[in-house]
């Protein structure tokens, strides 16, 4: 029995760290490749470790492709839009969550059946639309539509934070003598504010890693975003891949950084959010 | 009366976005699908009827491109809910480090499709690619693979990344199911003396039923719906044999900028996934489905 028992615990660990290896090693191919001078990329045998780490590649990145200027653009279009859905969706995902009303069943289903239509699935309408009011290739036509997607998603992942916060702290509050609005932004934001992270940077990281939309309504190099970069490098000919993995390791740095700060909100939000009425 | 416009005025503002972003356009692409809307006519617009839908259906190739999408759906979603199960199993018991061990193992998923797609495409590459050297180390192999360029190969290539990336997602998903699950039921079960199988298969599976159908549900469609990774890997290559429906529809707009017909391969698809969800919701029973 207990013999069993630490079989058990060894097979748990390996299979533990199976998965961790799996997880992880092509994150570290792709930032190796981007440190790697370019005559070690394409010799063998093949090196598991570079002695002779160099920026070659991602000097060669922002000197020649303007990794900088996409770089700003995503900054710009991921935290202007993840910002305006996190703010819409934390209005009408209180209402969601506190009030009864006629039609609140039908808002839901709304909710959920238009996140569940992908964007590429209506970009090609987006697009006839938006070249309508003239702004294809600006970068705020996509704000508008990441904002639209992020909304439909981030309300549910909203409503889901606030059945977590107990009403009885708003009602007391109400006793007190607040009135609706202030209890909801004296009382319930400040303590949503982990759950409002977890959407906020839920969106960015979708945001950030949009590429489809982006690539239809942005044509000129001034305006890419940088899945758009990298879509547009990968097309040239010829491309080293010390400098396509900068590219790459670049466009992984802010979700590594938004990820690794708000993980554990996201993965309550996801879970508990998104599915459940 | 002041109740609800506090009500109208919290929820318009999102209610009008979604609308204008994803509602309008997706009925002006059911419209769009009949008509001619291309590059070459942009000056004459017309309406055609199901010009565009026959041409769908009249390519030979079209029904391999189905037959690939349910491929690729199929064994994406059987391995990602199977080791994606097996991970949550074995994240379930605390130890210490865990909060970082699932930042670290979860992390996949937070990555755009279109860079996995990249990174794989050269670890996977067939002259250069560590896979092979690893493969060939190891000595399950003599030679490398050509995983990208070889028909045959390119299919299981693009799922096995699929598989990579789906596996955090659903051991999210079925991790928090584990943790509601009161101990007191194992507790009973052992003192049956009950061994792991017999747990797993009573208890556990049982209890988090609910979540498995909700999640394979959504994975489903997600799945379907993603061109990011063969994007970023093949593009549909080699051959068309890795070509979705919805790779399909994305090259429709980037190679031959047809626009009414990509809007059609849209319609098709939404209704392939309609038809789905109402069907998965009939055989699984509608009383398990939590909204």
């Amino acid at each position: 029995m207990k013999k069993n028992k630490i079989a058990g615990k060894i097979i748990r660990i390996i299979l533990l760290i199976i998965f961790l290896i799996f997880a992880l090693f092509p994150l570290y191919w792709i930032v190796l490749t981007s440190l790697k001078p370019t005559y070690e990329l394409y010799t063998f045998p093949i090196k598991y470790w570079t002695i002779n780490p160099t920026f070659y590649g991602y000097k060669k990145l922002f000197e020649f492709v303007n990794f900088k200027q996409y770089f700003s653009n995503s900054i710009f279009v991921s935290f202007l839009a993840s910002f305006i859905s996190t703010i819409f969706a934390m209005l009408s995902g209180y209402v969601l969550s506190r009030k009864e009303f006629k039609g609140r069943y039908a808002v839901i289903l709304f909710l959920f059946f238009s996140q569940m239509i992908p964007s590429y699935l209506i970009m090609v309408p987006q697009y006839v639309m938006f070249s309508n009011f003239h702004l294809i290739n600006k970068l705020i036509s996509i704000v508008i539509v990441y904002s639209g997607f992020g909304a439909a998603f981030s309300t549910i992942m909203a409503k889901g934070f606030f059945d977590r916060i107990p009403k009885s702290i708003e009602e007391a509050a109400l006793i007190d003598g607040c009135n609706e609005i202030q209890s909801l932004f004296k009382i319930t934001i400040p303590l949503m504010l982990p759950g409002l992270s977890a959407i906020l940077s839920f969106s960015f990281v979708n945001n950030w890693n949009e590429l489809f939309t982006a690539v239809m309504f942005l044509n000129t190099s001034n305006k890419y975003t940088v899945p758009v970069g990298l879509y547009s490098i990968v097309s040239k000919a010829g491309i080293q891949w010390n400098v396509l993995a900068a590219g790459i390791v670049v466009a992984l740095l802010p979700t590594i950084i938004v990820f690794a700060a708000a993980q554990k909100y996201i993965i309550a939000g996801l879970t508990q959010g998104s599915l459940k009425d | 009366m002041k109740h609800n416009r506090f009500i109208l005025f919290m929820l318009l503002p999102t209610l009008l976005l979604i609308s204008f972003i994803i509602l309008y356009p997706t009925i002006s692409g059911v419209l769009l699908s009949f008509k001619n809307y291309s590059v070459f006519n942009f000056g004459n617009i017309k309406w055609i009827g199901m010009e565009n839908f026959k041409e769908i259906f009249g390519d030979i190739f079209y029904m391999d491109v189905v037959w690939n999408t349910i491929k690729w759906i199929f064994f994406s979603v059987i391995f990602q809910l199977l080791f994606g199960f097996i991970l949550a199993l074995l994240m379930k018991e605390p130890f210490k480090g865990r909060g970082l061990y699932a930042g670290l193992v979860f992390y996949p998923w937070a990555i755009s499709g279109f860079a996995i797609g990249l990174i794989w495409s050269w670890l996977l590459n067939g002259q250069f690619g560590v896979i092979n050297d690893i493969l060939i180390k190891l000595g399950f192999i003599k030679e490398g693979f050509n995983f990208l360029s070889d028909p045959t190969l390119a299919m299981f290539s693009v799922i096995l990344v699929n598989v990579w990336y789906g596996i955090p997602f659903f051991a999210i998903m079925i991790l928090a199911a584990l943790q509601s699950i009161p101990n007191s039921l194992y507790e009973a079960a052992e003192i049956d003396g009950a061994g792991y199988f017999t747990k797993l298969f009573k208890i556990t599976i049982p209890y988090i039923k609910p979540t498995l159908i909700n999640t394979i549900l959504l994975r489903v469609i997600w799945v379907m719906n993603f061109p990011d990774i063969i994007y970023g890997m093949t593009r549909g290559g080699p051959a068309g044999s890795t070509e979705i429906l919805s790779v399909k529809m994305i090259n429709t707009v980037f190679y031959e900028s047809n626009y009414s017909k990509a809007a059609a391969h849209g319609v098709i698809i939404v209704l392939i996934l309609l038809i789905y969800t109402i069907m998965y919701l009939k055989l699984t029973s509608k009383k398990e489905f939590s909204l």
